[in-house]
This record gives structure tokens, C-alpha cells and sequence, in this order.
């Protein structure tokens, strides 16, 4: 039995910045949200001057100035990269509360770019800069500072708890390797049988259709022999840094019936939190993912076993594997043998990470609008790019998606079940 | 004493009795007077029964690796930190209760199968500066 609010309104559009990845010539941040939304308006017919609420990771201010809006709605929720998986959340709530008609959740971040320009793509509150702070107080004096620093020791518990194994975690890579092999959008695609390309200078990309130098497919071996980054953490075990902006419309269902692409429906969402600093996270094999996507599937009256095609926050190999247990699509410890039984592969009975995943799609700081554009693109059907399929864009026939954001050090979680007509 | 290079952290009121006793080699912890469970790092309301009577205990300096990394990268950790990469972080769980993040010492960061964790371990107190001692662990 679906909660009251599920379906109240549903993803009518969903859009990218013009040019994502490592681009030639860099946007601002604040640019690469607007030709998102331009695109995403542009793509459902909808005006700019209709969005009435506007949900972003701290942008929401400056994006209401810029575009010369009033909202009713304003949310600037922050809690890495699931923030947008939480606006989604937040955006029924408005619609079905009838406080907004039109919510726009936005997203611009020139996680590549950045170093070049001296400036910051959108950065994360740690510890606010406070010295006081308590996480800040008794962590900072070890050192731990970049992402891969933390996650390392939940993957490494992983593999005490359940005798999983690096070449296990290495497995996602591979196959979500495989995806971005049939997305020229991808930064790690690389159309095959191309041979070597020549290096690129740093900061060069080789851009559209030719596909990145270091693309193309990879091994286990290829996994395993990247340098070590925090043990047992290896390079490829490593999303990307890129620039990316993305833009999704939310209505309820008479606006959604005039726009001119299809609705993906907000059956279900949910969120929650274990913990900030990961010096006080509980369990180092558990996300909050099995209470966000517990109240995801609740609301929708649906479970895990009636999901498609699955979009999960993929950091590091091990957030992947680790989530996919937490969302009840494998058992507890067993989660990397999706990837590695190829259930989760082009052609297997579970597609997850269609896109390339933030692996080798894209990953600019924040991904959680990248998994809310791709599912909307494959369960709309107004993907555009040829894929694994032959249907021009379309990755997967699915017709329900689970999406997972996962932020901060595998602190926070917004679930959405998403369905289609 | 030779200068400390690597960040230093900054007491405050809430957490100045730890700090008092580590410059003492005491690892004192916070323990609430209500449901006698210690918990880390210091508050001033009891995360598990929200009481706000919490008293210091003096404990043991004794615990087990809960789980540990290998930091390689010196472009990821803070300032200092990176000229000794590969050096091994740790999450401890005390045996008084709850968990602490340290730099394991004692320990080779080339050779991870050979760190055990569940592993015992000991406190120890490095001088930082006059004011501040920051506790480390090592193996037993």
C-alpha cells in the first residue's frame, strides 16, 4: 500500500550543462548551473519565470538572484553528495503540501576546472573551519583529509567482516568501466578497437566522441596494479574529478501532462544520517541507506526485488558495493558479486550505474545529480546517445530505478524509487 | 623538543580534561553519571541517554583495532602528514567503550596483512606543544 505522497509528483525533465567532463575551456560553477537549467526548461517546455521553488547545495540564493526569481520554496540543503536525492524528497513534500508547483533542483560544479582557476567548485563544510568543532578536535591531528583517506577503513572492515576481497571491489570497476564504454559522454569512454590514442598534455582533453587517453576497458589486474591511494584503496578504486551541471524539473501531475518529455514518477524517497565525522559512524559495513531506502520503498509499496535498474553513489568501489546491500539488492557481504556475476553489467538481469557511474561517467565533487539525470534519462527513454541496447541512448528497457546518493564519509543517504509509465 | 610539524589540535572548555590528562599520560574519558556509559569525543549531553551529568573517568589505555588504512597519497592527508607516507590511521575501540581515531605507531605501513585487526593495542603521548599531548596507539 503506497504512503499518501508517493506519486504526488513526478521528474518531468532532466538536463546536463553543455559540456561536462574535463572541458577545453572552463565554466564557473554558477554557469554550468544555468545552462542546465536553460537546457532542462528548454527540453520540457516549462519557463524559467514557472519555477516557483528552488532546491540546491548551497546555491539556492545566488541562483534565485541570477535568474531574477522570487520562489516560495527555498532549500539549500548540504550534506555532500546526496543532497540532491534529498531536494528530490523535499520538492514532493512541497508539491504534495501544495506550497510550490514547480521545483527546479540544480546543480553546478567545476570539480576539474577548479585547478585552473585558483578558485573552489562548491567545497564541503567539514568541521566549518572551526578548531572547536569536536570531529575537527580529536581527527585533525592524523591527517586524514581527502575522501579516499576515510572510506578506506570501511572497505577494509568490509573485507574482515565478510571475507570479501580488493579484487571483489576491483570487479565494480571493471564493469562499471564497461558502462562508460558505451557513453560517449563518459570521460573514461574510449570507442573500441581505436588502438592507443596519443597522450594529451595535462589539462588537454581530447573531448567529445574521441574519448579519453586513459578510457577504454580494464581488468582486474588493471584495478589492482593502480597505485595504492589509502590501502586498501587504489587508484581505479577512485571516482573521477569533473566538471558537471545538471538540472531536474519536479511537478505534480497536471503540469507534468503539458510538459513535452515523459514523467519518471517519485514513488518513493527517503533520508537519513549516521553519522558526520566517521570517527562516529556505528558499524563501518553499514550506511544509513537501510533506513532511507527502508521509508523509500514503504512509501512506494514497492521492495527491492521490484527494481529494474538500479543508480547508486559510486565514490569508491566499495561505497557501490556496500550500498547495493544496505538497498536489499544483495545480501549482506554479498554485494560486490553483483558487479562480479555481471548481474549488474550491460545485459545482466540488474543494470546499476548505466552512466559509467562517478567511477568513469563523471564525478564532480557532488554526483548525486548525475544518478538523478541518468535514471530519469533511461526510464524517460529520451536518452540520446547509442547504447548498449541499439535503441539510440536507451542503456536498459527499465521501468522502476532505485537511486542512492550517498554523502560526506559514508555519513548521509537519500533514496528515491522512481517509476515510469 | 624538536618542532612539531603536523596540525595540532585546539582544546576547548568542553574537552580540556582529556587534554589535562593526557599531558599527564592519562587517557581520561567522559562517562555519564546517569547511565555510567562512556562515550567519545567529550559532549556536554550524554548521546545515549541525554543526560548532561557527565564525569571524567581515568581508563586504562587499552583497546583493540577496529579497523585501520594505509594513508599512501601525501596530496590527500594535512600539512606534516605527508612526509611520512605510508603511514597507518586507525579507528580504536577502547575498552571502556566507544571508538578514537589515531595514527597507529610501532606498525609497517608496506606490509598491511601483518596489522591484525581486533589487534591489542596501547596508549601512548606524544608532546606536541607545551599545552597539548596528542595520544597515539601501538600494538602490545
Amino acid at each position: 500500500m503506497p504512503g499518501e505522497a508517493s506519486k504526488a509528483a513526478a521528474i518531468i525533465g532532466a538536463a546536463e550543462a553543455n559540456d561536462i567532463g574535463y572541458p577545453a575551456t572552463p565554466k564557473s560553477s554558477l554557469t554550468l548551473h544555468i545552462e542546465a537549467i536553460n537546457n532542462v526548461c528548454e527540453m520540457t517546455g516549462i519557463p524559467i519565470a514557472a519555477i516557483d521553488g528552488i532546491f540546491s547545495a548551497g546555491w539556492s540564493p545566488q541562483l534565485a538572484e541570477y535568474l531574477g526569481l522570487h520562489p516560495k520554496y527555498i532549500d539549500t540543503t548540504s550534506v555532500g553528495g546526496c543532497s540532491f536525492e534529498m531536494h528530490v524528497h523535499h520538492a514532493l513534500a512541497a508539491i504534495h503540501a501544495g506550497v510550490i508547483n514547480v521545483a527546479l533542483v540544480s546543480h553546478g560544479e567545476m570539480g576539474f576546472s577548479q585547478r585552473f582557476t585558483g578558485g573552489k567548485g562548491t567545497g564541503r563544510p567539514f568541521g566549518g573551519g572551526d578548531p572547536w568543532d569536536p570531529g575537527t578536535q580529536h581527527t585533525s591531528a592524523y591527517g586524514l583529509g581527502g575522501a579516499p583517506t576515510g572510506y578506506s577503513h570501511a572497505m577494509n572492515r568490509h573485507m574482515h567482516r565478510y571475507g570479501t576481497t580488493q579484487e571483489d571491489f576491483a570487479e565494480i570497476a571493471v564493469v562499471t568501466r564497461e558502462w562508460a564504454t558505451l557513453n560517449p559522454r563518459a570521460v573514461m569512454y574510449r570507442k573500441a578497437g581505436e588502438g592507443d590514442l596519443p597522450a594529451l598534455e595535462q589539462g588537454e582533453w581530447g573531448g567529445g566522441k574521441r574519448g579519453h587517453t586513459f578510457g577504454g576497458p580494464i581488468t582486474v589486474d588493471t584495478v589492482m596494479n593502480s597505485r595504492a591511494i589509502s590501502w586498501p584503496i587504489k587508484l581505479l578504486d577512485v571516482c573521477l574529478v569533473t566538471d558537471h551541471g545538471g538540472a531536474v524539473l519536479i511537478a505534480g501531475p497536471e503540469i507534468a501532462s503539458t510538459s513535452k518529455t515523459p514523467p519518471v514518477w517519485i514513488a518513493g524517497a527517503g533520508e537519513s544520517i549516521s553519522h558526520w565525522n566517521m570517527l562516529e559512524m556505528n558499524d563501518f559495513t553499514e550506511t544509513s541507506a537501510g533506513r532511507s531506502a527502508s521509508a523509500a520503498y514503504r512509501m512506494a509499496g514497492m521492495g527491492p526485488e521490484d527494481m529494474e535498474m538500479a543508480m547508486i553513489y559510486d565514490s569508491f568501489t566499495v561505497t557501490a558495493g556496500m550500498t547495493a546491500e544496505m538497498l536489499g539488492l544483495a545480501r549482506p557481504g554479498e554485494g560486490p558479486s553483483l558487479w562480479k556475476d555481471r548481474h549488474a553489467a550491460p545485459g545482466g538481469r540488474l543494470p546499476i550505474n548505466t552512466n559509467g557511474g562517478g567511477l568513469s561517467f563523471n564525478h564532480s565533487g557532488m554526483y548525486g545529480m548525475q544518478l538523478l539525470v541518468e535514471a530519469y534519462r533511461q526510464l524517460s527513454g529520451t536518452a540520446e546517445d547509442d547504447g548498449f541496447s541499439g535503441d539510440p541512448g536507451k542503456q536498459t528497457s527499465a521501468r522502476s530505478c532505485v537511486v542512492n546518493g550517498t554523502g560526506g564519509t559514508l555519513s548521509t543517504t537519500g533514496t528515491l524509487v522512481l517509476t515510469s509509465d | 623538543m624538536a618542532e612539531y610539524t603536523k596540525p595540532i589540535p585546539s582544546p576547548d572548555p568542553v574537552s580540556q580534561p582529556f587534554w589535562d590528562g593526557a599531558k599527564e599520560g592519562k587517557l581520561m574519558l567522559p562517562r555519564c553519571s546517569d547511565c555510567n556509559r562512556v562515550h567519545w569525543y567529550p559532549r556536554v549531553i550524554c548521546p545515549f541517554c541525554h543526560s548532561m551529568n557527565i564525569d571524567w573517568i581515568e581508563a586504562t589505555g587499552r583497546g583493540t583495532i577496529h579497523t585501520f588504512a594505509v594513508q599512501h597519497n601525501r596530496g590527500l592527508v594535512a600539512r606534516g602528514w605527508g612526509d611520512e607516507v605510508p603511514y597507518v590511521t586507525a579507528y580504536i575501540d577502547l575498552a571502556e567503550g566507544d571508538r578514537m581515531l589515531t595514527v597507529l605507531k610501532g606498525v609497517d605501513p608496506n606490509d598491511p596483512e601483518s596489522i591484525k585487526i581486533g589487534g591489542a593495542v596501547e596508549i601512548e603521548f606524544e608532546e606536541a606543544s607545551e599545552d597539548v599531548h596528542i595520544p597515539f596507539w601501538r600494538p602490545v
